[in-house]
């Protein structure tokens, strides 16, 4: 088969795409550089949030959730996702820096492909961190009345919502590709986390933030996961979730993979 | 020491805390992530938990006055952390195998670094206090408040200096970068950071108490909580856990410097 036509096989791009992935899981999940921000720092913070700011219970407004780790676990794990998508962002970039990036190129591999991988493996590693941060949260005394389809659901929003960020940090590292720049973003992730309603309900927030809260749509995935868990349409929508994250994936791959012709091309 | 000696090791450290120095201006934005983070944390959590200052018994009104002493104590341990990767850096590149290999003497190897954290992090300190004055907090606490506040961030800087060092010494490499930055980000937010001890629930309540930085943000936050008012009583704990922590991070660092020079 001729590289063009190994380019435009189907079957032969999916198992590039799930070998590209699995190199991408397997290179987050053994670096102590990679699992320390993606895993360990939104657990720190859960921990602290749960007990340093539980009092916000008592304030008029809050939702009766029963357990407030429950209520605050959405914004760990969405946490975890942006900095795995970072993650993935500074990984493409010490692939260009390192030269890996151009034996892909040169491989009979469909452009798209090779960002899809990067995506796919991004969005184990946020199934990853669902499924931990909500063990953690149980552990803490978190109670969850949507039960196992509230779980799943949440789980899957995880995943889209570490598709996203995996999209949007495959762009700028493709863009720039510098790691020390990459590296520099980690404050940044924050502004995407503080301006979604990530540990408190959207009503409680600042006004400002409230406002910039409504055109993030991480707010919409956030909402829908804490809807999923506590089985609560007053907490948000859970279609909403699922409808802000397929577009920001669908966005940001769309953007990577013209970052990634810009890159070709010059 | 005679006169000369003294000479000496005074002209040795300043050398090594303007080489430090001469690096953050020929580093573009080097400054940048110490003081970027710390005001996106202050600007997010303000937007995130702003509303905590409406419980009962909350010690101000204002729930920014609350945080830009912790953002400003932040700031300064992570301005006092890169110094240490900076250290891993010369390590990697064998600069310091030069500096081992000279007549130095071998605290100063640790002084110049450590004055290059007290130079650098007043910066971003005063970036962020400046901007925490500018969204409402007044200054309660007047001009003793803000030495306190001042002398609190300069002394976490040194400590988070000497804890970095320590590291970059026993680990050799830049890969230790995030861990001395996490390890600051931890005693941070494991204290009092977001609100007062009567307030913590489950585990940090117990764990609070003995975390030295606890004490050390209640010496800062006497410049702009009205409920922490200026006395010796609230600056004290902080200065005994600020000493305390230079003690220990400084005989850690000169033991893993000996070891290096072995």
């Amino acid at each position: 088969m001729s590289a063009l036509a190994l380019e435009r096989d189907p079957a032969t791009q999916a198992r590039v795409i799930v070998a590209l992935a699995k190199r991408a899981l397997r290179v987050q999940l053994r670096r102590a550089q990679f699992l320390l921000p993606s895993f360990l720092l939104p657990l720190l913070l859960l921990a602290v949030v749960a007990s340093g700011t539980s009092a916000a219970q008592n304030l008029p407004g809050f939702p009766a959730t029963g357990s407030y780790v429950g209520f605050v676990v959405s914004g760990t794990i969405m946490q975890g996702t942006l900095l795995a998508g970072l993650m993935a962002g500074i990984a493409i970039a010490g692939d260009i820096e390192g030269g890996f990036f151009d034996r892909l190129l040169s491989a009979p591999i469909h452009r798209a492909s090779i960002v899809l991988g990067r995506v796919l493996g991004t969005a184990l590693i946020g199934v990853v961190q669902a499924i931990l941060f909500l063990a953690v949260a149980l552990l803490m005394g978190a109670d969850f009345q949507g039960g196992v389809v509230g779980v799943v659901l949440t789980v899957m929003l995880a995943a889209l919502s570490a598709s996203a960020a995996a999209g949007l940090g495959a762009t700028i590292a493709l863009r720039t590709g510098s790691l020390s720049l990459m590296q520099n973003l980690f404050p940044f992730v924050f502004v995407l986390l503080f301006t979604a309603p990530a540990f408190f309900p959207r009503a409680l927030l600042n006004p400002v933030l409230e406002a910039i809260s409504g055109v993030n749509p991480l707010s919409y995935v956030v909402e829908g996961m804490r809807a999923a868990l506590f089985d609560s349409p007053a907490l948000g929508s859970v279609w909403g979730g699922f409808t802000a994250g397929i577009a920001s994936v669908a966005l940001t791959c769309a953007l990577a993979v013209w970052a990634m012709r810009s890159r070709v091309r010059s | 020491m005679s006169t000369r000696g003294l000479a000496y090791t005074g002209g040795v450290g300043f050398a090594l805390w303007r080489r430090s120095l001469l690096e953050l201006a020929r580093v573009r934005g080097g400054l940048l992530p110490t003081t970027v983070a710390p005001l996106i944390f202050l600007l997010g959590s303000l937007g995130q938990f702003g509303r905590l200052d409406q419980l009962v018994g909350f010690p101000t009104t204002s729930y920014i006055a609350w945080l830009v002493p912790l953002s400003c104590l932040q700031a300064a341990g992570f301005a006092g952390g890169a110094t240490g990767a900076n250290l891993a850096r010369d390590i990697e590149a064998g600069w310091f195998d030069r500096l081992l290999s000279s007549p130095a003497p071998r605290p100063l190897l640790i002084l110049g670094p450590v004055m290059a954290a007290v130079t650098r992090c007043l910066v971003p300190v005063t970036v962020i206090f400046i901007a925490g004055l500018l969204l409402g907090p007044g200054l309660t606490g007047g001009a003793f408040g803000l030495f306190m506040l001042y002398l609190a961030a300069i002394s976490f800087s040194i400590v988070a200096s000497l804890w970095g060092i320590t590291l970059a010494l026993r680990a050799k490499s830049q890969q230790v970068g995030p861990l001395i930055q996490n390890g600051v980000f931890i005693a941070v937010f494991l204290s009092t950071a977001y609100t007062p001890l009567p307030f913590l629930k489950g585990w940090l309540a117990v764990a609070a108490p003995y975390n030295p930085v606890t004490y050390v943000l209640q010496m800062g936050r006497q410049a702009t909580v009205s409920g922490i008012e200026p006395s010796w009583a609230h600056t004290w704990p902080g200065l005994l856990a600020l000493a305390g922590m230079m003690l220990f991070f400084g005989l850690l660092a000169l033991r893993q410097l000996r070891r290096v020079d072995r």
